[in-house]
C-alpha cells in the first residue's frame, strides 16, 4: 500500500488528471447555476505536511464557510468546499438577490444557498471520478461551517491522521467572468481507497 | 504578535518565565497548558488524535496519550515537578454535525475524554478547560502567570 508521499510522477499525473475532469464539471454546474461564465486554474495535487497545507490556505485564522461532504462505498475519504468571502458574495448576489458584509449577517435562506452550491460541486466532481474509474461512491448529507478555516481544515486531517503525517488534496481555483474568485473544492481520499483508484485506473506501480 | 512562540499541530513548545504559546485554530484538536509555577515553566502542545496506535510511533506529539507523556518528560528535564504541574485545556470542538458520516465518530469528544484520562493517570491537575462545543478556538498562554486565553469566532475572549 502506497501512502500520499510514494507517489510517483505517473501516479501524480493521474491524479491531477483526475482532478482536472472532476473541477471541470464542477466548473460547468457551478456556471449553470449562477448564470456566468466559470473558468478553472489548472487543478494542483498536493501533498503536505499539517502546518504547510494550513499556510497554503491562507492561514488558520481567516473565517471561511466550509461544505463538507463524506464519501464511502468504493472510495472512502472526505471532501471539502472551502469558500471565501468573495466567492460567497458572488453567489448570494446571483442566487438571492443580495450580498453581506461578514459572516454573521447570514441568514438562513443564504447558508443553504451555499450548501446547495457546495453540494452541487462535490456531486458533480464525484460523479465524473466514478464514472471515469468505474465505481460507486455514496455521499453524505453535506454539514455546513463558518469557523477559522485552520479548523475546518483539520477535519480531513484527524480523520486520516492516524494514517498519515500528511494530508493530500486536489484542488483549484474558480474565476469566475473573469475574476479569479477564491473557493477551493478539496478532495482529500484516504489511503486504501486512493490506491484501489490507481489500481482501477491501471496506474499503480508495484 | 511576533513575540509569540507557534505551536503547529502536532507539536509543542517551551517557554520560561516570560513569553507567550500560542496555538491556532483548535477544531477537534486540544491544546493542552501545562505549567509548573514555581519555576515558571510553561509549555503548551497541540494534540489531534486521542490514542496512538502507530506502530513507529514517529510522532508522539499528535496523539493525546503520548503526546501528553513527552512533553511531561521533557518539562522534568528542565527541572519542573510533576506534584506541582497543573493542566488547562481547550478545543475538542465538533466542527461539522454529519449525519451517519465519519466512521471515527466524533473526534473531538474523544480527543477530551482521552486528555482526561491521562491528566488523571499522570497525576496532572486539571484546573481549567473550556472543551467541547461547535465553534474553533485560538488558545494562547502566558509563560509568566500560567494564565490562558481562548479567543474564538463570534465570541468574547476567555480568560482563564
Amino acid at each position: 500500500m502506497k501512502n500520499y508521499e510514494d507517489l510517483n510522477g505517473l501516479e501524480l499525473d493521474t491524479i491531477r488528471e483526475i482532478g482536472s475532469i472532476g473541477t471541470g464539471n464542477a466548473a460547468t454546474a457551478l456556471s449553470s447555476m449562477l448564470g456566468c461564465e466559470v473558468r478553472i486554474e489548472m487543478p494542483e495535487v498536493r501533498i503536505m505536511g499539517y502546518n504547510e497545507a494550513i499556510n497554503w490556505i491562507g492561514g488558520p485564522e481567516i473565517i471561511t464557510a466550509g461544505v463538507l461532504v463524506h464519501m464511502s462505498g468504493e472510495l472512502n475519504g472526505i471532501m471539502l468546499s472551502v469558500q471565501q468571502m468573495e466567492f460567497v458574495n458572488l453567489v448570494l448576489e446571483r442566487m438571492v438577490g443580495h450580498t453581506v458584509e461578514n459572516y454573521e449577517q447570514l441568514n438562513d435562506l443564504d447558508r443553504s444557498a451555499l450548501v446547495e452550491v457546495g453540494n452541487i460541486m462535490i456531486s458533480t466532481f464525484i460523479n465524473a471520478l466514478s464514472g471515469l474509474a468505474e465505481i460507486t461512491t455514496r455521499l453524505t448529507v453535506p454539514a455546513f461551517a463558518v469557523d477559522m478555516q485552520g479548523a475546518i481544515l483539520t477535519v480531513p486531517m484527524a480523520e486520516f491522521g492516524g494514517q498519515s503525517d500528511y494530508i493530500m488534496t486536489i484542488g483549484t481555483n474558480f474565476i469566475c467572468n473573469g475574476k479569479a474568485v477564491p473557493c477551493r473544492l478539496l478532495l482529500s481520499p484516504d489511503i486504501r481507497s486512493l490506491n484501489f483508484l490507481l489500481k482501477k485506473l491501471g496506474v499503480l506501480d508495484g | 504578535m511576533d513575540d509569540k512562540l507557534v505551536v503547529g499541530i502536532a507539536d509543542m513548545k517551551m517557554a520560561r518565565q516570560n513569553g507567550m504559546l500560542i496555538t491556532y485554530a483548535l477544531g477537534s484538536c486540544i491544546g493542552i497548558c501545562l505549567y509548573d509555577p514555581l519555576i515558571q515553566l510553561a509549555s503548551l502542545v497541540h494534540i489531534m488524535l486521542p490514542l496512538n496506535m502507530e506502530t513507529g510511533r514517529k510522532s508522539p506529539l499528535k496523539y493525546a496519550d503520548t503526546g501528553i507523556c513527552e512533553t511531561l518528560r521533557r518539562m522534568e528535564q528542565q527541572g519542573a515537578a510533576r506534584s506541582r504541574i497543573v493542566a488547562k485545556i481547550a478545543g475538542g470542538a465538533r466542527m461539522f454535525e454529519t449525519a451517519g458520516g465519519g466512521n471515527l465518530g466524533n473526534i473531538g469528544q474523544r480527543n477530551i475524554e482521552s486528555t482526561h484520562m491521562v491528566l488523571k493517570r499522570e497525576g496532572i491537575r486539571l484546573l481549567r478547560e473550556d472543551v467541547g462545543g461547535t465553534v474553533a478556538r485560538t488558545l494562547l498562554f502566558d509563560a509568566s502567570s500560567g494564565q490562558a486565553c481562548v479567543r474564538s469566532y463570534g465570541k468574547p475572549e476567555l480568560i482563564f
